[in-house]
């Protein structure tokens, strides 16, 4: 008998098995690492708003007590809950829904209307439009912020719903961003409804909105997250509880002296669920537009 | 039925104009502030009492979160819509009377309240041009150092009481080489690195070590930087607590701010604000001691200044936002607040009823520096260059990088400024 080993197709299928098993164990602890690291932050935020002693969560931060409570209690989300009074943490919530759904309808219908019309329409000068609009998403928004603020001050709108609202409607990137849709959808489309005897207005509502949904879906998830961590904006525009975001007002939690941890959970927690909401109503779409996008290059 | 109606829609008209003829006539009285849930639903109330005890004015408070109130405060500026009464940290003072945008509160504040002011609240709101009192607080601020009883105790350590038992240097360093060496401790003292450099806190908290140490951030005389912060005092200062740092001594700034009372007490030491207190009181107990800052040469020397209330050249009502700083000031719910927040006491009869503060008090000490070894933070309108320069430096100090070196490169950008603004005359005219 010989010492050598011999593979058979048998034995080499095993060590191919056994080769996958491997590579897919660890591909499946790699994805866990990286979950892990996603969402521990995201759990110790929901177990720390489930804790009513905001020097208890400081001392706790740093070691594992911060993933563990033993007494939960909803107290904080009580307390932030409120819609009228000092600190309305439900009306600051409201307002900010009230902000984000009027700037992401807006937001929808003006930019994807210049989008068409950049794509579609004949309008004189099209390449140079285009190359202003982008020349635009590259000015940061800070850089015009003070002008900004003292056009909406002398236009008498500082603190109200339309100083929050207005100025971000039109948005450089989103116009090109619906362009690049349009652009790309056949012309066959176009000249089929035209001959139909539709006009450029009901060709953009009936035809290409329609399918434009992985597109929709991408400027609702993306205007949605700016309009809804808006920060700097509305502490410069606003002035009393009336049309204050949620952003802001959690900002409060976070004192010259003190942190109140537990209130200012509680309250991100609040904060988180509604984008979180829109991302997964969304979600199917917008995956698949990032992902028609990377194919098209 | 249809005639019922038009008179009742006209008898509600009426009362509408009624209503708005008297809402019209009322004073509107704009104060501008920042602080905590605590502090926001305080001012709350406190507006209400006010409004009650003069129905004639409105109180519109206006809210900018702590981080964000000088950007706030900006945009207020450009857009010309200055509130009347405005809360200032201190040491921004001169910057905002220089720019012209806060005027002179003695005529306008109750006399029984000024005469009520300790030395160091009238420092910090003094304009040191013209000496006039621009600004006034319920409440003023300290730093003091904390310890843990257990770990002094191990390597019996002398524990100060008073202002003057204070620890000296060699002291000092002695017992944070005999700490490093204790079982349970993983850091000898926490100079809160935590608070990064977007605060006030390294200016505010390190500033006096320097000052003690006999130099300065800037020569309060001929208002120059260069030859103070740059001097061998300022740099053996910050060498000494870089070496602190290089030997492990100091609490990380990535560690955060509660290595001194988290689970196992890691840091032995703490140099913090009189507000640490509460937070670190909740979790030790009697476990921690109270002391004043060491003496980094022949005299100590410690911080002051708080967020305190000025008046703007602004306000069409300055007799009416005079009354409202006064009455605020005075209001006892407002004071209950304030004590109740381990308020470090500005005003003399504040303090008297701060059981914290009063002799024999947990924080006495910390109320003993505020006449003993106070130091304000430089009054002059360069202020904000100074302590963005002077933080800048000492990060980079931290992190390794020479004492001399970056102290020069912060004293000539203060002095830069200082130029381009011509001097921020008459501080120029001050020699």
């Amino acid at each position: 008998m010989s010492d050598i080993a011999i593979s058979t197709p048998q034995a080499q299928m095993t060590r191919t098995h056994s080769a996958v098993g491997s590579l897919r164990i660890v591909q499946t602890a790699c994805i866990l690492v990286i979950a892990l690291v996603i969402v521990s932050p995201l759990f110790m935020l929901l177990i720390a708003s489930l804790k009513d002693d905001r020097f208890q969560i400081l001392a706790d931060m740093g070691s594992f007590r911060a993933f563990w409570v033993s007494d939960p209690t909803f107290a904080n989300f009580a307390e932030v809950g409120n819609f009228s009074g000092e600190l309305a943490f439900g009306r600051y919530l409201l307002n900010s829904l009230i902000i984000l759904a009027l700037t992401v309808g807006s937001g929808l219908i003006v930019n994807s209307m210049a989008g068409f019309v950049l794509a579609w329409g004949s309008v004189r000068g099209r390449a140079l439009i285009l190359s202003l609009v982008i020349a635009l998403y590259v000015i940061p928004q800070e850089s015009i912020i003070m002008p900004l603020v003292i056009m909406v001050s002398r236009a008498g709108m500082t603190d109200t719903f339309a100083v929050q609202i207005v100025p971000w409607i039109a948005s450089p990137l989103y116009i090109f961003l619906f362009y690049q849709f349009f652009a790309q959808l056949p012309k066959e489309l176009v000249e089929a409804a035209q001959i139909d005897g539709a006009s450029i207005f009901r060709i953009y509502r009936s035809i290409f909105l329609p399918l434009s949904l992985p597109a929709l879906a991408t400027v609702s998830i993306l205007m949605g997250i700016e309009s809804w961590n808006q920060y700097l904006w509305p502490i410069l525009v606003t002035q009393t509880d009336y049309a204050r975001p949620i952003a802001v007002a959690i900002a409060t939690f976070f004192g010259q002296d003190s942190i109140y941890w537990d209130r200012a959970m509680a309250a991100s927690v609040l904060m988180m669920l509604p984008i979180l909401a829109l991302y997964l109503a969304f979600q199917r779409w917008f995956v698949s537009s990032f992902v028609g996008s990377a194919v098209k290059g | 039925m249809m005639g019922k109606r038009l008179l009742s829609m006209l008898m509600a008209s009426v009362a509408l104009a009624a209503t708005g003829v008297s809402a019209e006539a009322k004073t509107v009285l704009h104060v501008m502030h920042q602080g905590d849930p605590g502090w926001v639903s305080t001012y709350g109330e406190v507006a209400k009492r006010f409004e009650a005890a003069n129905p004639d004015v409105d109180v519109e408070l206006i809210y900018a979160p702590h981080d964000a109130y000088n950007e706030k405060f900006s945009a207020a500026v450009m857009s010309k819509q200055l509130p009347d009464v405005m809360e200032l940290d201190a040491p921004f003072l001169a910057n905002y009377v220089w720019s012209g945008y806060l005027q002179p509160i003695k005529p306008l504040v109750d006399q029984d309240v000024l005469d009520d002011m300790t030395a160091s609240n009238i420092a910090q709101g003094t304009y040191p041009i013209d000496k006039d009192l621009y600004a006034i607080g319920l409440t003023d601020s300290s730093v003091v150092l904390y310890g843990n009883r257990k770990y002094l105790e191990a390597i019996g350590a002398r524990i100060p009481k008073a202002v003057d038992d204070a620890w000296t240097q060699e002291e000092f360093e002695g017992y944070l080489e005999k700490l490093a060496k204790v079982d349970g401790v993983k850091w000898p003292i926490d100079t809160f690195r935590g608070y990064g450099i977007k605060t006030e806190w390294i200016t505010y908290a390190y500033g006096p070590i320097l000052q003690s140490a006999g130099c300065d951030l800037i020569d309060r005389t001929t208002w120059k930087s260069t030859g103070a912060l740059d001097s061998n005092a300022c740099v053996k200062a910050l060498t000494m607590m870089q070496t602190w740092v290089k030997n492990g001594w100091v609490v990380p700034q990535s560690s955060g701010t509660n290595q001194f009372f988290a689970e196992g007490h890691p840091a032995a030491l703490a140099l913090g604000g009189h507000w640490f207190y509460a937070e670190a009181a909740a979790s030790m107990k009697d476990d921690i001691v109270v002391m004043p800052l060491p003496k980094f040469g022949p005299k100590g020397a410690s911080p002051n200044g708080t967020w305190i209330w000025g008046i703007t050249t602004a306000s069409e009502h300055p007799d009416i936002a005079g009354k409202f700083v006064s009455f605020m000031l005075k209001d006892k719910l407002y004071r209950d607040y304030a004590t109740a927040d381990s308020g470090y006491p500005g005003l003399k009869s504040f303090a008297a009823a701060s059981p914290l503060y009063d002799t024999g008090g947990p924080l006495a000490v910390a109320f003993e520096q505020a006449s003993k070894t106070a130091v304000a933070r430089p009054p002059h309108p360069a202020y904000p260059v100074i302590t963005s320069a002077f933080m800048q430096a000492v990060d980079e100090i931290f992190n390794g990088g020479d004492a001399k070196s970056a102290l020069s490169a912060a004293a000539a950008k203060i002095d830069e400024d200082i130029e381009e603004n011509d001097g921020y005359p008459p501080f120029d005219e001050q020699q």
